[in-house]
C-alpha cells in the first residue's frame, strides 16, 4: 500500500493542511535516482510559496482540483443515492481517492495506489486521534484555520507522518 | 446482484441515453437533472484524469523541453484516464471511456461483482446495435429498438439471477 498525498478541506471549502509522501524520483526536474520517499508540506498560501520545500509547484492548484472533483461528486452522490448516502471513493487507471467528510462539513481526502482497500475509518482515526486531540483541543488554535494556522502545529504533523509511515 | 440504471455520455458531455432497470436503487432525478449530472460528470471526469500523483502534469510537460524526444520529434502522451469506479455507501458507478470518448455509466449496488464483464456486454450491444444502425446520428440521443430490447433482456437476466 502506498499513500501519495492528504489533503483536508475546512468547511469554506479552503485547503487548510496538504501533505506529500510522493517519492523524489517521480519528479524529473530532480536529477536524483531512485531515492526513498520523502514527505513534504507544503503551504497553500502563496505568500509563503518556497520552491526549496515545495515538491511540485501545481500542489496549491491540485488542491483546488481535488476540492472541485469531490466536491461535485459528493453532489451527484447525494443526488442520486438519497441524502444519507455519502460518497467513499473513486478509483482511476492510477491513483485511488478516498474521501470522509465530518458532521461539521471538514473534508479529509487521501490519494492512495489503486490497490488499497477503503480508507474510511484510517481517515476517521485522523479525525479522531490527531485532528480532534491535537488541533481542536490545542487552546492556543483558533476556531478557523485560515490559511492552515494553527494545523501546521509539531504533535499533528509528527503523529499524521507517524500513523501513516505505520500504514505503509 | 443488481444493475440500477445506466447512462452513456457522448465525448462533448451531452448525454445521450439513459436508462433506468431497478426501482429503487437510485432516487428518481428528472431528465434535466440527468443532463447536469452528464456534464458535471464529465468535467469531473477530465479533473480525475489530470490529478494523477505520479505523472507530472501534461501541461508542464509541453512547456518543458523533456517533452520532444530523440531528433526533436513530440512524444505521444499517455491516453488519459479518468475515473473509473466510485463507491458510495448506497450504489457503485463503473465508467467505461471508450477509445473515442464515449462515456458508459453503469450504476450498481455496491456489492455486484463482475460490473466489467456487464460493461462489456453492453458496449458489444452498443456497437452491434447503435453504432451499426445506418439511421442513428452520431453524437445524438440514441433511439433504437433493437437496442432497447436486447439491453433490457440482457440486464433483466442479471437482475433476476
Amino acid at each position: 500500500m502506498v499513500v501519495y498525498s492528504f489533503y483536508i478541506f475546512d468547511r469554506h471549502t479552503e485547503c487548510i493542511y496538504s501533505k506529500t509522501w510522493l517519492p523524489t524520483s517521480s519528479d524529473p526536474s530532480s536529477g536524483s535516482g531512485p531515492a526513498t520517499a520523502t514527505a513534504t508540506t507544503t503551504t497553500t498560501n502563496h505568500n509563503h510559496y518556497n520552491p526549496a520545500t515545495a515538491l511540485r509547484p501545481s500542489t496549491a492548484d491540485d488542491a483546488k482540483l481535488i476540492f472541485g472533483a469531490v466536491f461535485s461528486l459528493r453532489n451527484m452522490v447525494r443526488k442520486l443515492g438519497g441524502d444519507d448516502d455519502a460518497f467513499v471513493s473513486y478509483r482511476t487507471a492510477h491513483y485511488k481517492l478516498h474521501y470522509y467528510e465530518t458532521a461539521s462539513s471538514l473534508r479529509l481526502v487521501m490519494l492512495t495506489d489503486t490497490a488499497t482497500l477503503s480508507m474510511r475509518n484510517v481517515l476517521h482515526q485522523i479525525y479522531i486521534n490527531l485532528w480532534v486531540e491535537y488541533v481542536v483541543k490545542n487552546p492556543l488554535s483558533p476556531v478557523e484555520h485560515k490559511g492552515g494556522v494553527g494545523v501546521r502545529n509539531e504533535l499533528f504533523e509528527l503523529g499524521l507522518d507517524q500513523f501513516i509511515r505505520g500504514l505503509i | 446482484m443488481t444493475v440500477f440504471a445506466l447512462i452513456i455520455i457522448n465525448k462533448a458531455g451531452g448525454l445521450i441515453y439513459n436508462r433506468t432497470f431497478h426501482e429503487g436503487g437510485l432516487n428518481k432525478i428528472s431528465t434535466n437533472d440527468y443532463l447536469v449530472l452528464a456534464g458535471t460528470f464529465h468535467g469531473v471526469h477530465a479533473i480525475t484524469a489530470r490529478l494523477n500523483p505520479l505523472k507530472p502534469r501534461v501541461g508542464n510537460r509541453s512547456s518543458t523541453s523533456s517533452s520532444s524526444g530523440p531528433g526533436g520529434l513530440l512524444t505521444r502522451p499517455e491516453p488519459p484516464s479518468g475515473l473509473e469506479v466510485l463507491e458510495s455507501e448506497n450504489f457503485r458507478m463503473q465508467c467505461f471511456t471508450t477509445l473515442t470518448g464515449v462515456k458508459f455509466l453503469l450504476f450498481t449496488d455496491p456489492t455486484q461483482a463482475n460490473v466489467d464483464l456487464t460493461m462489456r456486454r453492453v458496449y458489444d450491444m452498443y456497437t452491434d446495435y447503435v453504432m451499426k444502425n445506418p439511421f442513428y446520428q452520431l453524437e445524438m440521443p440514441v433511439r433504437c429498438d433493437m437496442f432497447d430490447r436486447k439491453l433490457g433482456s440482457y440486464i433483466r437476466e442479471i437482475n433476476n439471477r
